[in-house]
């Protein structure tokens, strides 16, 4: 693998075996992210998570914020950050009258991880990046459990398991969802 | 708005240094929470935003199952007119009785000038939905403090005790089950009198009978209701049925298991037990600040003083 010069790889087109460890890096076939889209993908997951979930789907259903959350500390790390995590988090809490901050606490550790490995994540195909979100929910979902153990509740089965896997499954749909409006097409360029 | 824009450096604390923050004050809060229920305020704001959209989420569901439940319900509904009235009848001589045995005792109360410690009224709320937290067993209900709902007052559904609300929104408070885990209801058993202290075990939706020792008189299928001696949970509500009694010589304590008499987890509607403020249970006077009883023997003079320690003395002998 080589490495193009920093700063160069904003304009260069994007060619497969390319790597570029700037902070600043990002596919330059994409158009960035409007503070819009961001927030409707998030509202959305917000959304979804507070649907009357309800007894098996309860414990196994993915978490929506969370994985738009993760999505956009990949993709836009100069907006969404572990502030965003912070706040949803505490909104979460609220919703789902957990003790205050608990989300808040894995939902930053989850970014923080995030933030670790989201060069590397970007460099490969969604299928991988699904793998290494498996290996991010773990971690937070452990905490969240170790949390709750702390408070001498009890464990709730090892069903929330399926909730990893079906973040993962949930990835692939997610980078669609935020992904698709963003391609830039031929025609926006003539405009701009 | 282009890419080349954004900052080409980061800038501000490392993502590290941000995690260690972001923790700190994560944990902060939840000690505040957990210890000193500080943050009712901070829930309560956000709850009073997230509550109309939870709201309006669950229309498409209800909508749903209601349309699902219309062929159904002609039945149903035929079926448990039968059997209300049945109920009715069998409920008529009961409470005949019960308005004679409550008029006799608020003669006596007036007479004993008792405090009626309870209003008899309630607020009569409609469970929304469980709450969704796997590791809790709370319900959320309609009324909140708009209604006049305060934490900590006892929810009933028609066969006992159901909870206790916990945390109230504008419009709708969460009520914890008496099943949850460490959730306390001081009880006593109606056979004999014996005072307990029900606490929900977490496992299965079963009710502990923990610390009575091994002599205590307790059997399996003793029904076990409020004492009321708590000041929250009015006496008389049926908690639970004993189902387990285990007295093994080698633990101080017998180890006891009850069922919850109600339902606790499948109520539609419930009753949160309002307090009359002028009719609460008298707590005793004292403050934080009077833990330590001063000394208000003031001595003037030595012989009263002498007085004072001749009788303390007395008092130690057990002599008048």
């Amino acid at each position: 693998m080589r490495t193009l010069p920093e700063g160069i790889s904003a304009v260069a087109p994007h060619k497969p075996g390319t790597m570029d460890l700037s902070p600043a890096s990002r596919d330059p076939m994409r158009l960035p992210a409007p503070f819009s889209l961001i927030s409707i993908v998030i509202m959305a997951a917000l959304l979804l998570d507070l649907l009357p979930w309800d007894g098996v789907a309860l414990i196994t259903h993915p978490d929506f914020v969370l994985l738009a959350l993760l999505y956009w500390a990949v993709h836009e790390p100069h907006t969404v950050g572990q502030g965003w995590g912070f706040a949803l988090g505490l909104i979460m809490d609220v919703a789902d009258s957990a003790l205050l901050g608990q989300h808040a606490m894995v939902y930053v550790v989850a970014i923080f991880l995030a933030q670790l490995l989201r060069v590397r994540m970007l460099q490969l195909s969604v299928a991988e990046q699904a793998l290494h979100i498996i290996a991010i929910l773990a971690v937070s979902q452990g905490i969240g459990v170790l949390l709750n153990l702390a408070m001498g509740r009890d464990f709730p089965g090892f069903s929330i398991l399926i909730s990893l896997a079906l973040g993962a499954l949930l990835w692939p749909i997610i980078n669609a969802f935020a992904t698709i409006p963003r391609l830039r097409r031929r025609s926006s360029r003539v405009i701009s | 708005m282009s890419a080349f824009q954004e900052p080409f450096f980061t800038r501000g604390p490392s993502p590290l240094a941000r995690l260690t923050f972001f923790t700190l004050i994560a944990i902060a809060i939840m000690i505040a929470d957990h210890r000193f229920q500080a943050l009712s305020f901070a829930r309560m704001g956000i709850g009073a935003v997230l509550n109309p959209i939870e709201q309006a989420l669950m229309v498409p569901g209800h909508a749903f199952s209601r349309s699902v439940a219309y062929f159904s319900d002609q039945d149903r509904l035929l079926s448990e007119n039968r059997e209300l009235n049945q109920k009715i009848l069998a409920l008529a001589a009961e409470s005949q009785q019960s308005r004679l045995i409550l008029a006799e005792k608020s003669y006596i109360d007036a007479l004993g000038q008792a405090h009626p410690r309870f209003a008899g009224n309630g607020l009569i709320a409609e469970v929304i939905r469980d709450a969704r937290n796997p590791y809790a067993r709370k319900i959320i209900i309609n009324k909140g403090m708009a209604h006049g709902v305060t934490a900590g007052l006892a929810v009933i559904a028609s066969d006992g005790v159901v909870g206790q609300v916990t945390a109230v929104g504008v419009a709708s408070s969460e009520v914890t089950l008496s099943t949850e885990k460490d959730q306390a209801v001081p009880v006593m058993v109606v056979r004999n009198g014996l005072r307990a202290i029900a606490v929900g075990s977490g496992r299965d939706g079963t009710i502990d009978v923990p610390s009575l020792p091994l002599g205590s008189d307790i059997q399996i299928g003793d029904q076990v209701v409020t004492s009321g001696i708590d000041g929250t949970y009015p006496p008389g509500l049926a908690v639970a049925v004993i189902s387990q009694v285990e007295k093994n010589p080698a633990f101080p304590f017998a180890r006891i298991m009850a069922q919850p008499v109600a339902a606790v987890a499948h109520q539609r509607f419930v009753k949160v037990m309002l307090k009359d403020p002028a009719q609460i249970y008298p707590r005793p006077d004292v403050g934080l600040d009077d833990k330590k009883p001063t000394r208000d023997i003031t001595i003037t003079s030595k012989s009263s003083a002498q007085n004072a320690n001749a009788a303390r003395r007395d008092q130690r002998r057990g002599t008048p």
